[in-house]
């Protein structure tokens, strides 16, 4: 029986009153490991380390760590770490839980990070809505430099390093990295034609290393025990662990660290079974994006869902019983797409603002029986058009709705109406069609939120 | 080129071409003929890859790659045209219909509209999209000149990307995401852009329309003809198009080496003039009871009868073509037998002939290519946004593109400092001294000039004397082993300093011993009645001269005038007999540019009523005088031309006959430059004195070059000279333009008074286009922060500027300029400077 781990998760998990301080993450040996990296490391050695435990970065695309930091040139300066804070995928909150209850940890994984590729400046690009987060991590970083962790000559080395928090403005696609980039340069957030990669020439024209919050938090803990501690968790080409965001139809949605490979039914036991008894009918394995499985007999590893046509993206699972209307399923998910569309290509910006109008056809009624194979000529002409993956991510969504569940859409069409409305009362907003709603549905739901999280508009509207 | 190119060979369509590695797919394919669709590519502009239209297949990569940004590599075996890439460029141009309003037949670009034309070749024959289409407010004005509907647009970005890397006036952005992406202007600020017609051309819908050409023409209707553009030395070329005999629009032609694909908004809009009712149709002849319509007989009789026997002096506007400067010199040096010729109306001296002591001609060694390339280029002149839009924007490319140093020399900010690596505030008279220093190891900015140099120099102030200045711009660029670029005011400035109309030079830089008289000369003798009798070709003294008083009293006193012009104007009135003249696009001919390129004009309509090129009715004024040339056409020209020009032996009218891109040609000098060693002395300006510039120490007022290869857009955003970039922060101040000390109070005995052209004034061709008219700025006078100050003044007030026995009221703008001096625009509404220039110095009071 596969259970949660505590690594990344240790010290916020072990103590939730105050995880988020200096005071425990010293007492709990932070900064330990940096203070390894910096003073007795070459940065070619942490390289190595990081190749050799073999991480993978856990923002969606799976890339090693290691090797990614390997691209970046090394006699080129000044060069730049940015953390990729921005989480927005619907239904994953992990990042947001680490920032909020363990700052530290991400920023000692900063500094480790920065010392290996040789940055003296990292920023932190924070989503814009994470207000909670982003004051633990403004304190985190005031307390860092307060006690010589950053700064000038971090730990009595010459290393120099200036962390910047820097929220963005509430778009999905800045956490596509080149958007990101864009973004923090203060442009408009589109994504960049690619090459040049942002290793060779990323913000401000420089090499740049982006990294998500997961990634990062998980450095600490791989310098202070080793690679091979590390592979100890996981399977040969995922090892360690991953955290989960559990959300959907379950009895205990959340954030959980397992190890990589157990599989999506041990993962639903884990966050509690299904609710009320339901059946399960579909999971969205991997954040929005991530085309549904109808069963959760797959491994939770990059390599067992891509062989089952998905993928493990950000780890946001979502499982959704026998009562979700998976029309409206695909309907809300393009929707979120079509809203977060840059506008940047045609396939993207005119696809999903077409996908979203039959959609809703179909799901109110109006659909024609040759909509079900527009919606999968539209997702076709966007999938690997798009200038960017968001336009393929929207792609793969509408289309395995479509594909899997085709038999409910021709109810749809054939009835004229939403079969759900009346077997089901009111339709179960299932993957928000608003990110901010899905993500602090989530927590609010799993009952880890140590503080009432202040939203966007009690925090930032008084801010800017 | 020595160097190997590196080749590389690809398949096409199943076609095996060898090219340059690193070149884009789309450009290769092209050249085989494979027209790959887009929209979004431009050869001018850097892809962007988002329209998704130029979608093909490469082997062995897993997606569909866009050809406009895949640059071609060894083995690459490439699909454009069948299923996939097919089916997926179908499917684009279904996604760019769905919101497209489809109105073709009320939208200006219908019959050439790229959505169109590649709707019908590559999309489907009918939309699966029912709903309702997204909409916009229509027809919205941007500025005077352009009009944006949104509804139309597939948001290619050419229109941006044209305003962020080729203008740098970015005044149109994305707003909005998604599906609500738009095009729009920032709220209350119009495209104000000297450029902004070329987003209008690139187009590839009609989405941006020309208000001057909204719903005049459908293009099936239209004739059209190349010409070169005739109202600045850069001569790009142009395409002219007339409807039902009216001239009703002009488009770039692209030329990689004179305007790439550019045209400044005042050669795609102030066409109006031609077919202004003011034009003069027939020749006048002044009776007792003034001008009377005559025919060409009488009128040419009666100007035979005038000059015959008179002493007399040729004066030429610089609108004229090479093949009337000819005839200029031609009657002035063989039928009237007068050295008394010229065509410089500035009265700067413009001393061309100096560049021959140094180098084989007298005008440039440099191309606009070389600019481009060029490691420094040092620009002492214009203000080449206002003069010579376009090469402003292949400066601008040189710096922004290529990182070329660009150091700037002059008495005021210009468009170019903001480009400038260093910027050199000089007094008026100080540029000569200024650039000597630059020779001079020490200086700031010395250490910046590498090879390849160029040095820009042009008359940056009428009615002043520039010699020197170029002096000592010929000396940078001979000993630093640079080329020169003399910037010439006018399109024809070139041509006629080559035909010998200069008092000095006879056809093809022949000196001659002894001057005649020029310009200034001239109008003064025909002043004190020395001279009897002047003719002028496309010359509006008492406009263009700087000293309006001058030439009214030459106009008033002479025995006898001649006029051939376009318009009645101010000059004309005082004239005896009035010819009319055909416009550049009634005619053919040829006009040098400002790098000695020769293009040619292609007639496109006739000339209103009897007017003729100034050639024809040269000759036949001639021949009325018993010289008879035998010319009667074009060929007939260049064949006297080719026989008595040294330089333009070689040159083969013939070769020049427009294509697209228009074929051009620069011909080579046939001269050997008189001082050839590296040791050649220096030419001095007049009194072999160097005017000096501020005293030492104080004139340099440097920034920092860009050190990094950033990001266009990161270099735009703080770009201004003096910001020094520290990894990505801009240091906002770290130099300052400061007034010298000893600037306290406004100096007693007034101000230097420096006036140069701004791109809309009050000339007869801009003030002819009323949009253009619309955007002309009032006259106003522009000091130095501290002047107005020490006068109790604010930016903005009204001043009133008097010069002599003229005053005028204007409004005041601070302006970064020498102390003790003020700008007045050449010719604008409320103010013509060249009433006042002659006084040399004004004074400025308030006005309460």
């Amino acid at each position: 029986m596969a259970a949660e781990v505590r690594m990344v998760h240790e010290r916020l998990r072990s103590f939730p009153d105050d995880s988020w301080t200096l005071d425990r993450a010293l007492a709990d040996g932070g900064y330990d490991a940096a203070r390894t990296a910096v003073t007795s490391m070459s940065p070619d050695e942490v390289v190595e380390l990081v190749k050799n435990a073999g991480l993978r970065g856990k923002g969606g695309a799976g890339f090693p760590t290691g090797t990614k930091w390997s691209f970046v040139p090394k006699d080129v300066f000044p060069k730049y770490v940015v953390i990729n804070h921005d989480e927005g995928e619907p239904g994953t909150f992990k990042d947001r839980e680490l920032a909020e209850l363990d700052p530290h940890q991400l920023i000692e994984g900063i500094i480790i990070a920065s010392w290996a590729v040789g940055a003296e400046k990292a920023f932190i690009y924070c989503r814009g809505e994470f207000a909670l987060g982003s004051r633990r991590m403004d304190a985190a970083i005031a307390e860092a430099y307060a006690n010589g962790f950053l700064g000038r000559g971090i730990f009595g080395t010459k290393f120099d390093l200036d962390v910047v928090l820097h929220r963005g403005a509430g778009a999905y696609i800045c956490g596509e990295e080149s958007a990101l980039l864009d973004s923090l340069e203060g442009f408009r957030g589109q994504p960049r034609l690619k090459p040049p990669f942002p290793a060779i020439k990323g913000l401000y024209g420089r090499p740049t290393v982006i990294n998500n919050t997961e990634t990062i938090s998980t450095l600490p803990h791989i310098v202070a025990n080793g690679a091979e501690w590390f592979r100890g968790w996981g399977t040969e080409k995922s090892p360690g662990t991953k955290i989960f965001s559990v959300s959907g139809h379950v009895n205990a949605p959340g954030n959980y660290e397992v190890p990589y490979g157990i599989t999506l039914d041990e993962l639903l036991e884990i966050a509690g079974g299904m609710k009320d008894g339901k059946r399960l009918k579909a999971i969205i394995p991997g954040g929005a994006s991530a085309p549904l499985l109808t069963h959760g007999d797959y491994a939770l590893d990059f390599e067992s869902l891509k062989e089952a046509g998905t993928m493990l993206g950000s780890g946001a699972v979502v499982y959704m019983d026998e009562t979700t209307c998976m029309v409206r399923n695909a309907l809300v998910t393009t929707e979120f797409f079509a809203h977060e569309s840059c506008g940047k290509c045609t396939p993207c910006r005119e696809g999903t603002w077409w996908a979203v109008k039959v959609l809703e056809r179909v799901e109110h009624g109006d659909g024609r029986q040759e909509d079900l194979d527009l919606l999968l000529d539209i997702a076709n002409g966007i999938d690997g058009r798009s200038f960017c993956p968001l336009g393929d991510a929207a792609s793969w969504a509408l289309r395995s709705n479509v594909k899997l569940f085709r038999d409910e859409f021709e109810r749809h069409v054939g009835d004229g109406r939403c079969p759900y409305e009346e077997e089901h009362g009111a339709h179960k907003e299932l993957v928000g069609a608003r990110s901010t709603g899905m993500t602090a549905t989530g927590l609010g739901e799993a009952g880890i939120t140590p503080q009432p999280s202040e939203g966007i508009d009690a925090d930032q509207r008084g801010e800017w | 080129m020595t160097a190997e190119r590196e080749t590389v060979t690809l398949t096409i369509d199943g076609r095996e071409v060898e090219t340059e590695k690193g070149r884009l797919l789309i450009d290769v394919a092209e050249e085989l003929g494979i027209f790959v669709p887009r929209f979004c590519y431009h050869p001018g502009m850097k892809s962007v890859a988002v329209c998704r239209m130029c979608l093909v297949k490469v082997e062995g990569m897993p997606k569909l790659v866009p050809s406009c940004s895949t640059p071609v590599s060894d083995g690459m075996v490439v699909e454009t045209n069948t299923e996939e890439p097919a089916g997926a460029q179908e499917q684009m141009l279904e996604f760019l219909l769905i919101n497209h309003p489809l109105d073709c037949p009320i939208c200006d670009r219908g019959g050439e509209c790229p959505l169109q034309d590649q709707t019908y070749r590559h999309g489907p024959g009918s939309s699966r999209y029912i709903e309702p289409k997204r909409s916009w407010e229509k027809a919205l004005d941007i500025s005077q000149l352009v009009v944006l509907d949104r509804e139309r647009c597939v948001l290619c970005w050419r229109c941006i990307r044209f305003c962020d890397e080729i203008s740098g006036d970015r005044f149109i952005q994305l707003v909005d995401r998604g599906a609500g992406t738009q095009i729009l202007t920032f709220a209350d600020e119009p495209f104000d852009s000297y450029f902004s017609g070329n987003t209008i051309q690139i187009c590839p819908v009609g989405a941006l329309t020309a208000a001057t050409y909204r719903f005049v023409s459908r293009p099936w209707d239209l004739k059209n003809a190349p010409g070169v553009c005739s109202y600045c030395a850069v001569g790009c070329p142009v395409t002219n198009e007339e409807r039902g005999g009216k001239l009703v629009r002009v488009q770039a032609l692209p030329n990689e080496n004179v305007n790439d694909f550019w045209i400044c908004d005042k050669g795609r809009f102030a066409f109006h003039y031609v077919d202004s009712a003011e034009r003069l149709t027939n020749p006048l002849v002044r009776g007792d009871d003034g001008f009377a319509t005559a025919s060409w007989t009488e009128a040419l009789a009666a100007a035979a009868e005038g000059l015959r026997d008179k002493s007399a002096g040729v004066i030429c506007g610089g609108h004229l073509t090479t093949e009337d400067a000819y005839a200029a010199a031609r009657f002035a040096r063989k039928t009237l037998g007068t050295k008394n010729i010229d065509s410089r109306l500035q009265d700067d001296g413009a001393p061309y002939e100096l560049a021959l002591e140094h180098f084989s001609v007298a005008g440039s060694t440099a191309t606009m290519n070389d600019v481009e390339t060029a490691r420094t280029i040092v620009w002492c002149g214009p203000d080449p946004k206002e003069t010579l839009p376009v090469l402003y924007l292949r400066l601008r490319k040189a710096v922004v593109e290529r990182h070329a140093k660009l150091i700037v020399v002059g008495p005021r900010r210009i468009s170019l400092d903001d480009l400038a690596t260093h910027v050199v505030r000089c007094r008026p008279r100080g540029e000569a001294g200024c650039m000597e220093q630059l020779l001079s190891a020490g200086a700031p900015g010395a250490a910046d000039i590498g090879d390849p140099l160029v040095v820009c120099w042009g008359p940056a102030h009428a009615g002043r004397d520039e010699t020197a200045g170029f002096a000592a711009a010929l000396n940078l660029a001979h000993d630093r082993g640079g080329k020169i670029l003399v910037c010439p005011p006018h399109a024809g400035s070139q041509g006629l300093i080559d035909m010998g109309v200069h008092p000095a030079l006879e056809p093809g830089y022949n000196k001659v011993v002894e001057p005649g008289m020029g310009t200034r000369a001239m109008l003064e003798a025909a002043a004190s009645g020395d001279l009897d009798a002047l003719v002028l070709v496309g010359a509006d003294v008492l406009s263009d001269f700087p000293d309006a008083d001058l030439a009214r009293r030459a106009m008033e006193n002479v025995g006898f005038s001649v006029v051939i012009e376009l318009f009645p104007t101010e000059t004309a009135r005082f004239a005896d007999v009035v010819l009319p003249a055909a416009a550049a696009p009634e005619r053919e001919g040829t006009f040098t540019n400002l790098e000695r390129r020769l293009q040619k004009l292609e007639p496109l309509m006739p000339p209103p009523g009897t007017a003729r090129e100034p050639w024809r009715a040269l000759t036949s004024l001639a021949r009325a005088l018993g010289d008879d040339w035998r010319w009667a056409s074009f060929d007939d020209v260049w064949a006297d031309i080719k026989k008595n020009v040294p330089t333009h032996k070689a040159v083969d009218p013939a070769a020049l006959a427009q294509e697209i891109p228009p074929a051009s040609l620069q011909y080579e000098s046939g001269f050997e430059p008189t001082q050839k060693s590296a040791a050649a002395p220096h030419v001095a300006g007049p009194g072999g004195q160097y005017p000096k510039g501020f005293r030492q120490g104080a004139p340099f007022h440097t920034g920092q070059s860009w050190p990094l290869s950033w990001e266009l857009r990161a270099f735009e955003a703080r770009q201004r000279p003096g910001s020094i970039p520290v990894e990505g922060e801009a240091v906002e101040g770290a130099a300052t333009i400061r007034a010298p000390d000893g600037v306290r109070a406004a100096p007693a005995d007034g101000f230097e008074l420096l006036s140069g052209r701004l791109l809309y004034d009050e000339g007869a061709m801009v003030s002819k286009t009323r949009v253009l008219r619309e955007l002309q700025k009032p006259a106003y006078v522009e000091m130095n922060d501290e002047d107005v100050k020490s006068l109790g003044l604010a930016d903005g007030d009204e001043v009133r500027i008097t010069g002599g026995d003229v005053s005028a009221t204007c409004r005041v703008t601070v302006g970064d300029i020498a102390p003790g001096t003020v700008f007045v625009p050449y010719h604008q509404k409320g103010l013509a400077a060249n009433t006042l220039i002659s006084a040399g110095r004004v004074t400025i009071e308030a006005v309460r």
